[in-house]
C-alpha cells in the first residue's frame, strides 16, 4: 500500500502539470476548432524565458517568474493569432492548411532556439530543487508540489474567468456556437485572438511549472506533445474541464503502472486507457455530445 | 431606418437573392412570408452580417451597413433571433440572457431588461438556474426571442419563431411577442411560415418567390384580398 501511494502522489502531482498544458490546447480547440500543433513548442519557448530569468543573472525563481511568462505569452499568442492563425480558421478547406502553419511555426521555434542556444541541455536548479518532505512514509517532492499547487491555482483561476467575466462567457459562447455568438454582439475575431493567447500563456505557464525538475532543450516538447494530445481527446475534445481531467489521470497511470512494469513502458499504460476509453466512449469521458440540430 | 435597395447575396456563387428593394420604417413592424427556399433567412443573414451580399446596398439610419463587420451591426441596434433558436445550451437560462446585453448599451440595463423579458415570457422566470439544453423547444424559443430582447434592439429580427412548436406554444410566442411590441418601440421583421400569426403583430408584408420579392403589401390588404390571400398565403385564410 504505501509504495502504490508512493507512486499515486507523485503522479498526481505531475498529472495537475500535464492537466495545466492540457487545457491551453483544449480551450484552443474548443474556441475556434484548431488543433494548435506549436502548442508544445511554445511550452518550450516558455521552459526558455523560465531559464533566462533565473540564470541570466536576474536569478529569479521560477515560481515567482510566472506571473512574467504568462503576460510575455499571453501577447504572444496574441500575436501568433493575429499574424498567422486568424487567416486559417473557420472554413473546413483550412484545415490543412492549420496543419502545416502550426507544425511549421513549432519548427521555426526548434530551430530558432537551436540556433541561439544549442541543443545542450539547460538546467534550472533553485536551492529547494532536491528538498522534500515525508508525510506518513510518502517522501513529496518540494517543486512537484509547488508545480502542482501551482496548476491547481491557475486551473481555479482560469474556471473564475471562463464563468465569471463578460469576456470569459464570451469565449464560452463562441465556442459553443460561434454563429449565435455573431448575433449576441460578441466580435468573434477578437474573441478568438484572446483566447489563443490564454490557451498559450496557460500551457506556458506549465512549462515553467516544469523547468524545476526537467532539463530543457529546443526539443523538450516532444516529451509532452504526446501527453497534452492524449489528454485534450480523453477528456473530450472541446471541453477545458475534460482537459484537465484527461492529464490528471494520465499522470496517475504513467506514475502508478510503474508499480507493475518498468517506467519505460509507462505510456503505454496510458494509450491502453485512451483506447479503451475512446471505444467506450468516442467522444471522450466530458465530450460535448454532437447535437442533430 | 432600413433601406434595401438592388441587394443581391448567394452562396459560393450560387444566387439566394436577386435585386431585393426592402424597406422598414422606424417602429414599423414587417412581414417576411414564402415559401422554403426564397431566400427569407437568407436575407435576415445579410442584413446581420452573417452572409456577404455581391451587391447593392443595406442602408440602416442613413448608415453603409455593408462594410460593417456583423458585432458592429448589433452595436448600431440590429438584433437577429436565428431560426433553430440555436440557445447556448451548455448554458444556464440567466447566462443566455446575460449573452444577449452583451451589446455595449445593453450591459447596463441588464436588470432592467431581464425583469421586462420575464414579463413578457413569465415560465422563464422558474428556468434561470437551468441550462439551455434542459428547456422544452416552446421554452428555448421564448429564451432565444428573450435574449434578443435583452439588447435593446432598435430592429428585432425574429427568423421562424414557431417552427418545429407544437399550436400551443407557437401561441404562446406569439402572444409573447405581442406583449413586447405593447411596451417597446422597437422595429421588427418576422420570417413566418404562419402568415395569419405573423400578420397579426404586422404592419406590412413582403412575399418572396426564388429570391425575389413576389408581393409587397399591408397586412390589411393581403387579409382582405381573397385573390391575393389565396396566392401568397395558401388556403388557411
Amino acid at each position: 500500500m504505501v509504495e502504490f501511494l508512493q507512486f499515486l502522489v507523485p503522479g498526481i502531482l505531475i498529472g495537475g502539470v500535464y492537466a495545466l498544458l492540457a487545457s491551453g490546447l483544449g480551450l484552443i480547440f474548443g474556441v475556434m476548432r484548431v488543433v494548435n500543433f506549436a502548442q508544445a513548442d511554445f511550452m518550450m519557448l516558455a521552459m526558455y524565458l523560465s531559464w533566462a530569468l533565473f540564470a541570466g543573472g536576474f536569478g529569479l525563481d521560477p515560481f515567482l517568474a510566472v506571473p512574467a511568462v504568462f503576460v510575455v505569452f499571453l501577447l504572444l499568442g496574441m500575436a501568433a493569432h493575429w499574424l498567422f492563425i486568424r487567416f486559417v480558421i473557420g472554413r473546413r478547406e483550412n484545415h490543412d492548411a492549420q496543419v502545416i502553419l502550426t507544425i511549421g511555426l513549432g519548427l521555426i521555434f526548434q530551430n530558432l532556439i537551436l540556433i541561439r542556444y544549442s541543443s545542450e541541455p539547460r538546467v534550472v536548479a533553485p536551492s529547494y530543487a532536491n528538498a522534500g518532505d515525508f508525510i506518513g512514509d510518502i517522501f513529496i517532492s518540494r517543486v512537484r508540489l509547488y508545480a502542482f499547487l501551482l496548476s491547481v491555482l491557475v486551473a481555479a483561476l482560469l474556471f473564475l474567468f471562463l464563468n465569471r467575466s463578460r469576456t470569459g462567457r464570451a469565449i464560452r459562447a463562441a465556442s459553443e456556437n460561434w454563429e449565435a455568438a455573431t448575433y449576441m454582439g460578441i466580435d468573434i475575431d477578437r474573441t478568438n485572438r484572446i483566447a489563443f493567447g490564454v490557451g498559450v500563456a496557460l500551457t506556458a505557464v506549465g512549462g515553467s511549472a516544469l523547468v524545476t525538475f526537467q532539463s530543457i532543450t529546443p526539443f523538450v516538447g516532444f516529451r509532452f506533445v504526446v501527453v497534452m494530445f492524449a489528454a485534450v481527446v480523453l477528456g473530450g475534445l472541446g471541453s477545458v474541464s475534460g482537459a484537465f481531467v484527461g492529464g490528471v489521470l494520465i499522470g496517475i497511470i504513467q506514475s502508478v503502472s510503474q508499480v507493475w512494469t518498468s517506467a519505460a513502458v509507462k505510456n503505454v499504460w496510458v494509450f491502453a486507457l485512451f483506447l479503451l476509453i475512446l471505444y467506450v466512449r468516442p467522444n471522450g469521458l466530458f465530450g460535448k455530445v454532437q447535437r442533430a440540430i | 431606418m432600413l433601406e434595401i435597395s438592388d441587394l443581391s447575396a448567394g452562396y459560393d456563387g450560387v444566387p439566394a437573392l436577386r435585386s431585393i428593394n426592402f424597406r422598414v420604417g422606424p417602429q414599423e413592424h414587417v412581414a417576411i412570408l414564402g415559401p422554403n427556399g426564397a431566400g427569407k433567412t437568407t436575407l435576415l443573414k445579410t442584413i446581420s452580417g452573417t452572409v456577404e451580399a455581391d451587391s447593392g446596398s443595406i442602408r440602416f439610419d442613413g448608415q453603409d451597413l455593408l462594410p460593417q463587420s456583423p458585432h458592429k451591426r448589433v452595436e448600431a441596434g440590429i438584433v437577429h433571433v436565428p431560426q433553430g433558436r440555436m440557445i447556448f445550451a451548455s448554458m444556464t437560462v440567466a447566462d443566455n440572457l446575460r449573452l444577449g446585453s452583451h451589446r455595449r448599451l445593453a450591459r447596463d440595463r441588464h436588470d432592467e431588461r431581464r425583469e421586462l423579458v420575464l414579463d413578457i415570457f413569465p415560465a422563464l422566470a422558474d428556468m434561470l438556474g437551468r441550462d439551455g439544453g434542459a428547456l422544452s423547444g416552446g421554452q428555448q424559443q421564448m429564451l432565444a426571442v428573450a435574449r434578443g430582447v435583452m439588447a435593446c434592439p432598435r430592429l428585432l429580427m425574429l427568423d421562424e419563431p414557431s417552427m418545429g412548436l407544437a399550436p400551443r406554444a407557437a401561441d404562446d410566442i406569439f402572444e409573447g411577442i405581442a406583449r413586447l411590441l405593447k411596451s417597446e418601440t422597437t422595429a421588427m421583421i418576422v420570417v413566418e411560415q404562419r402568415a395569419h400569426e405573423a400578420l397579426e403583430v404586422c404592419d406590412r408584408a413582403y412575399v418572396l418567390e426564388s429570391g425575389e420579392v413576389a408581393l409587397e403589401a399591408t397586412n390589411r390588404e393581403l387579409l382582405t384580398d381573397e385573390r391575393l390571400a389565396a396566392a401568397y398565403l395558401g388556403s388557411e385564410i
